[in-house]
């Protein structure tokens, strides 16, 4: 399963990589995957800023990024100084970012890198199409955390989800938030998109049994559907992750009535790291953690500190 | 100085046309952006900025293709003026200011061979480019010329040494079995990797040392490039509205069957067309009469615009032209803002009359002025509009005016009037008005002849109103009573 596990996330052409929370474990796994791309071309950018070497939130030390040589990276331009590979500038890309324009860079030796890439959806997209163009052969989006992440998926095809004690003193909380993460990033693609209609959401689903969700979809604005009963064996359709808003226990009752939920624009989650040591001091049972996250998610559970174990098995 | 606010330039469809251009480089935006107007002083620059797009716009048909790929090279250009004043003050330029430098150079060794063919026809003085090989030897010293900036190892010895070591140090982390082991390299990189910095810096110092004795010439290129990058807007904006090479004169104004592109392009869009006009006018003042909805204030803008677009050396939208060079160039047009100011409409009209006939009277000066005193009683108006009239045929400007009021014409040097409805017969329209059934307003606009005709000696009286009034057919009493009147 590891082998199929491994081919998949070779195979993605473009991989977002998200988190939780913070010290999740995403760096690892992100340098886990720069160490194994044998002299593939890897494109690397961030959503927003990531990367220092100390977590500025908690003060922990963190693990900087580590790229091969040949690596290119889109970066703010203000962090190529704290950067310590030796650069070619390969381009500009007139995105703006707090920390200087976004700039493209080919790593000419291996180093570590500091990334503050574009925040808005359309210029990732950008971004990753010029890796493409200059010669990469896969794009790594290292994606922001909690909500926000769940936009990285209308550019990348393939996610990894990482999690750990960071998110929550309570371990069943941490389990439960990403199992509901993991389902609203897995929801179905759409085959077919629903036209945009100027009916109310009940009068469209009594009509044609499938509706267009316009903007978010909210608890306040489905539990008075499910009350009414209009809601059953019905398609909602929402743009993408970002736009579903609503509780687990929702969730639950939509699928309990056969509603089908489903997005425009979708991505597969290939794997969920896990990360038992919380930054802020408090440690989970490696093996429960992770025999309780596997037991909420079907794809395969990987240990970020076992690195040696799990990783290498990737 | 010529100076125009943004109100003006909207009003009288000069910023329709800045708007209509497009500039490919920086330099060209921010020359269309600050569209600068020629001082009467500087008419030798102002000829041979006509005569560059002049040769321009007659050049476009044929060397349509390579204008193209010249404004592809322009789009491409990125504005480093930043970086070449910090070059300048003697800033250490970083990796990215670099790369963009050469990124600069590169465009202009582009344009070089592209700019020299169109020369050969179109011979445009006053614009030119230096060798850029130079400053590129300096940012890329092994000749790749390729879009990226890299200091290569070979930049200095000391680099290449500190190179190699790093790349021996990254073989070596890589084969680390302990923690212990790996943090030793780890430092040891780290030490390395500030030694190549420091010799990076070294290097870069060393270029902006080099690049130094070029600043100006890189300066003066950003501003060739600019020029450039209107030259050809000025001649494909020419091309599309058949501009003119205008004369300068020493006083004289005559324009030809001029138009103005914003209301051409909108008639057209409504299936009608501009009437050009033609008008010719000298120091003193000049007044156009006629009906209300003759389009005297057209008339009055597209003078405007024509006079302004020599000034910012462009074609004129005319058949021919001469124009004098102006001092400065006022208008007084019908104002919204008038009503904002607290003052009356009247009495701000005044406020700004002044203020404009201040400027006016500092040089050779174009004044326009559309329906002075417009907002008081037409007895009073007329007096007033007949004082200013004669206090302007003797001022040191070409003056126009449009009135409606009685007796100003008189007092001018020269007498415009619409020709309106004066070659219609009013019982041809009756009749199509009636078949048509329509809005007859809407008819009437469409005989309307735009155009303006000198008047010489005493004008008839006007019967354009009583024309329209028999169109419209106005109750027969009442006529009646009207043409015994007139």
């Amino acid at each position: 399963m590891n082998t199929a596990l491994f081919d998949a996330i070779r195979r993605a052409k473009t991989l977002s990589i998200v988190g939780m929370c913070k010290n999740a474990g995403k760096t690892t796994v992100l340098n886990r995957l720069l160490a194994e791309s044998h002299g593939r071309v890897l494109g690397l950018t961030s959503i927003g800023r990531d990367g220092e070497s100390v977590d500025v939130v908690t003060g922990t030390e963190k693990p900087g990024i580590f790229v091969p040589e040949g690596t290119l990276i889109a970066t703010a331009k203000d962090l190529l100084s704290l950067s310590d590979i030796t650069q070619e500038i390969v381009c500009t890309t007139g995105i703006p970012t707090p920390l200087g324009e976004v700039v493209l860079v080919r790593a000419r030796s291996a180093g570590s890198v500091q990334l503050a890439g574009p925040s808005i959806t359309s210029q990732l997209r950008t971004v990753s199409d010029l890796f493409f163009s200059l010669g990469a052969e896969q794009a790594i989006i290292d994606g922001a955390l909690g909500r926000k992440s769940l936009g990285a998926r209308t550019v990348a095809e393939s996610v990894i989800l990482c999690t750990g004690a960071s998110y929550d003193m309570r371990m069943e909380n941490v389990v439960s938030d990403t199992a509901n993460v993991f389902r609203v990033m897995n929801l179905k693609k759409a085959e077919t998109v629903p036209e945009a209609s100027e009916l109310s959401l009940a009068d469209v689903l009594k009509e044609t049994g499938e509706a267009l969700v316009p903007g978010a979809l909210s608890d306040s604005a489905i539990l008075p559907l499910l009350k009414s009963g209009v809601l059953k064996n019905v398609r909602l359709v929402v743009k993408d992750p970002s736009k579903v808003l609503l509780s687990p226990d929702t969730l639950d009752k939509l699928a309990i009535r056969g509603v089908s939920l489903e997005t425009v624009e979708a991505a597969t989650v290939l794997c969920v790291t896990v990360n038992p040591v919380s930054a802020y001091g408090w440690k989970f049972d490696p093996d429960a953690f992770k025999r309780a996250v596997q037991a909420a998610v079907n794809v395969p559970v990987i240990n970020v500190k076992e690195a040696q174990h799990d990783l290498d098995r990737l | 100085m010529i100076s125009i606010g943004f109100d003006d330039k909207v009003k009288i469809g000069l910023q329709y046309i800045t708007d209509s251009l497009h500039p490919c480089s920086p330099f060209g935006v921010e020359r269309v952006r600050k569209l600068r107007f020629y001082a009467p002083d500087e008419r030798a620059e102002l000829e041979s900025e006509l005569d560059n797009t002049d040769r321009a716009q007659k050049a476009a048909d044929a060397l349509g293709s390579l204008y193209e790929k010249i404004m592809l090279v322009l789009c491409q250009m990125k504005d480093v003026r930043g970086s070449i004043n910090r070059l300048s003050e003697g800033a250490c330029l970083d990796h990215v200011e670099l790369f963009e430098l050469k990124g600069f150079l590169l465009r202009v060794s582009e344009l070089i061979p592209l700019f020299t063919r169109m020369n050969e026809t179109v011979h445009a003085e006053g614009i030119a480019f230096s060798d850029p090989e130079g400053a590129l030897d300096v940012l890329d010293p092994e000749h790749t010329r390729s879009r990226g900036f890299y200091i290569p190892d070979g930049a200095s010895e000391p680099l290449r040494t500190i190179r190699r070591e790093k790349k021996r140090l990254e073989q070596r982390l890589y084969e680390a079995r302990t923690d212990a082991e790996k943090e030793a390299v780890r430092a040891e990189r780290l030490r390395v990797c500030a030694g190549e910095d420091a010799e990076e810096r070294k290097i870069r110092r060393t270029m902006c040392d080099a690049l130094l004795p070029r600043v100006s010439a890189m300066r003066s290129d950003a501003d060739a490039a600019g020029r450039l990058d209107v030259l050809i807007q000025k001649a494909l904006f020419a091309k599309k509205y058949g501009g003119v090479r205008p004369e300068i004169t020493e006083t004289a104004l005559e324009l030809v069957d001029m138009v103005n592109p914003e209301l051409v392009d909108l008639l057209n869009k409504k299936g009608r067309a501009f009437v050009p006009v033609s008008i010719a006018a000298d120091r003193g003042a000049t007044v156009i009469t006629g009906a209300n909805m003759g389009g005297k204030s057209v008339a009055m803008k597209t003078v405007a615009l024509n006079v302004l677009l020599m000034h910012a050396g462009f074609p004129v939208c005319a058949k021919a032209a001469r124009i004098p060079m102006f001092h400065s160039v006022k208008m007084l047009f019908d104002d919204a803002q008038s009503m904002q100011s607290g003052l009356s409409g009247f009495g701000s009209e005044i406020v700004r009359f002044n203020a404009a006939l201040k400027d006016v009277e500092q040089g050779y000066s174009l004044f326009l002025i559309d329906e002075l005193a417009r907002g008081t009683n037409p007895d009073e108006g007329a007096v007033i509009v007949q004082a200013v009239t004669r206090y302007l045929n003797g001022a040191n400007a070409i003056s126009i005016l449009a009135t409606h009021y009685d007796g100003v014409a008189e007092n001018a040097r020269t007498h415009y009037q619409i020709i309106g409805l004066k070659d219609v017969d009013p019982d041809a329209i009756r009749v199509e008005l009636q078949a048509a059934g329509e809005d007859g307003v809407a008819i009437i606009a469409r005989h309307m002849n735009y155009g303006l005709y000198r008047v010489e000696g005493k004008a008839d009286c006007p019967r354009d109103a009583l024309n329209i009034c028999q169109m419209l057919s106005l109750k027969p009493e009442i006529l009646e009573r009207i043409e015994r009147a007139y």
